[in-house]
């Protein structure tokens, strides 16, 4: 028998999180994860997260986490690998398999962290290869860097279906279409306009009726559907993919809370079954903790907090650290969490600016964006360069509030307000174009010259345009509406990666291309 | 191989160029498989453009790769004699004798 202080059982963000919260007050901290490599899946998120600019907000998951593993070394957390918690016993004791051999480990406190699983979806083919999580789709591409196939199905259109199509298209596969059973875009509105612009349709009310092929999918059928999500006969559509990813929700795992009678209870906003918990994230048996997916399926950021309440209460509680002190930091983690949770809801133009509502509807016209808080005035696109915030759906995200050197960008609290810009302040300089996680902001200066207006576009794609090539400017789907003359590529270390690309077209299209497609292959020639 | 070619992300605009790493020799029913040192067996596989991993008992369907994490056990196959082995986290070694699962 080993015993422990504090075990924390995953090492993805929020068992992480929780490890570092409880070392940092003191505690003795051992991190069990069944992987090579701790950081959950946050080393396959490679776009730039949401949320609060001071957690980690605007930085990029990977980098996240290779901080997060810093700091962990650095308070002298224990991290055991390849090891595989299989159940919590009597007394906080844990079974452990590691390297083949059993282990037992009593904990004074015990984190369950375990993250969730990718949900399936039954359709005939769903079991032929081809077909697979979008989530290990992402692990493919992006930690072992190799292509499933090179057209890929999309089935859902939540964040991780967004998100994964567009990192499928950054590591050159083709996203043929992204199909949602519901009559709206279930992720952010600024992830879905990323990949409309490179083209990608997403397709409302279908879904996948089957997919088939001899040994592995060479072909999927999409179907529509109508407002009950019954199949419409007769609108059957096949479609020419070598893979098909399935992003359609996830699972927490909470197997071991079972196991330790820790109550659950289904909540199908969260995913199923989570772990039950109060305040400081302590499950219904006293020392066992829960935090991130198993607690409910919601944003790493969220998992992040939830990790820091669930590590302060623990060290409250073994009298690590002064009761007030903690208290007035857990209530700035309720409220941090509070704003976080607010549902992202469409800026609504008919409302009074100064006393927002909120609408839920999908809107793919710019009347709204036009009236909204960051986009300019006929008259100051008269006068010079500005930046456009296309941000039009109230989501949890701040970073573009920081970038500006001249603060013309606000966001205030709550969290999900939409940024206002000051274009009295702006210059047009587009620093906050990298600075946006959603690249939802542009700039435009229709004063260039009197035929031609100067764009600047975030291009998170290769091949990279050069100074003086022509390139085909691209409207907001994706759709070619002239020709553009790129004069300057900017893509300093700052701007982690989001080149910004400046590219001069015709000005009667200023305000229909946000985006530039190359027209050499991909590796260039 | 040239599908290989195709199928590797050897340039990523945001990772960068992938750093080189020791190629080795693997077997997959008997035929020599050029994979990576430490990729997961799946992965190289995958790069080369195998999809089929495994054959159900009964009705000898084919299966792959479905989670990529070791949650989901469908893309188990015989390594080294050993049946069952998630590929999708097992690292290649020189060598191994990797075949399709039947059963």
């Amino acid at each position: 028998m080993i015993q422990k202080q504090v075990v924390v059982i995953g090492g993805g963000p929020a068992g992480l999180s929780s490890a570092i919260a409880a070392a940092q007050a003191g505690a003795r901290v051992t991190v069990i994860d069944e992987n090579q490599r701790p950081g959950g899946q946050l080393f396959k998120q490679i776009h730039k997260f949401f949320g609060s600019r001071e957690h980690y907000a605007g930085r990029r998951g990977i980098h996240i986490g290779t901080e997060m593993l810093k700091e962990a070394e650095a308070l002298n957390i224990e991290v055991l690998l390849n090891s595989v918690v299989y159940g919590i016993f009597e007394d906080r004791t844990l079974g452990v398999i590691r390297d083949g051999a059993n282990l037992s480990v009593r904990a004074e406190r015990v984190v369950i962290a375990t993250g969730a699983s990718e949900n399936p979806l039954v359709f005939p083919g769903w079991t032929l290869p081809g077909v697979m999580g979008a989530g290990a789709a992402q692990t493919m591409v992006n930690l072992h860097g190799v292509l499933p196939g090179k057209r890929c199905l999309m089935v859902g259109s939540g964040n991780v279906g967004l998100i994964v199509s567009y990192q499928l298209l950054q590591a050159g596969a083709d996203v043929v279409a992204i199909v949602e059973a519901d009559s709206k875009v279930g992720g952010y509105h600024v992830h879905a306009e990323k990949i409309r612009r490179h083209g990608v349709p997403i397709l409302l009310s279908h879904t996948i009726r089957e997919a088939r092929g001899k040994e592995s999918v060479e072909e999927a059928t999409l179907v529509r559907l109508d407002k009950n999500w019954h199949p419409l006969p007769g609108t059957e559509q096949d479609l020419q993919v070598d893979f098909v990813c399935l992003a359609v929700g996830l699972t927490p795992l909470t197997e071991l809370g079972w196991m330790a009678n820790c109550r659950c209870q289904s909540v199908p906003g969260l995913g199923g079954f989570v772990l039950h918990h109060n305040d400081g994230m302590e499950t219904t048996v006293p020392g066992i903790y829960a935090a991130g997916d198993c607690a409910g399926v919601e944003e790493a950021s969220i998992a992040m907090e939830q990790g820091r309440l669930a590590g302060l209460s623990i060290a409250e509680s073994l009298g690590l650290i002064d009761r007030t002190r903690s208290a007035d930091q857990r209530a700035s983690i309720q409220e941090r969490l509070k704003e976080l949770r607010r549902k992202p809801a469409f800026y609504d133009s008919s409302a009074d600016l100064g006393n927002r509502e909120a609408s839920t509807a999908d809107r793919a016209s710019l009347e709204p964006l036009k009236v909204g808080p960051g986009y300019p005035t006929e008259e100051r696109f008269q006068q010079g360069p500005t930046a456009i915030v296309e941000c039009m759906q109230e989501i949890p995200c701040d970073p573009c509030a920081y970038v500006c050197p001249r603060g013309a960008i606000s966001v205030g609290r709550p969290i999900t307000k939409l940024p206002h810009l000051d274009t009295g302040k702006c210059t047009g300089c587009g620093l906050c174009i990298p600075g946006c996680p959603g690249l939802a902001i542009f700039v435009v200066d229709n004063t260039y010259s009197p035929t031609e207006a100067l764009l600047k576009l975030p291009h998170e794609f290769l091949p990279l345009p050069k100074a003086g090539e022509i390139v085909e400017a691209l409207d907001r789907y994706g759709r070619r509406v002239t020709e553009g003359r790129v004069i300057k590529v900017e893509n300093p270390r700052k701007f982690d990666h989001t080149p910004v690309v400046s590219v001069v077209i015709d000005k009667r299209f200023s305000n229909e291309v946000r985006a530039v497609s190359v027209r050499r292959g991909r590796h260039g020639r | 191989m040239k599908r290989s070619a195709m199928l590797r992300v050897n340039e990523h605009p945001i990772l960068g160029k992938r750093p080189i790493r020791k190629t080795v020799i693997i077997t997959v029913d008997g035929n020599p498989v050029e994979a990576f040192e430490g990729e997961p067996i799946a992965a190289a596989l995958m790069a080369k453009g195998i999809k089929v991993f495994r054959k159900t008992r009964l009705r000898k369907d084919p299966r792959g790769v479905f989670c990529a994490i070791g949650q989901c056990t469908d893309c188990v196959m015989t390594v080294d004699q050993q049946p069952n082995v998630r590929t999708c986290i097992t690292p290649v070694k020189e060598g191994m004798e990797i075949r399709t699962e039947r059963g």
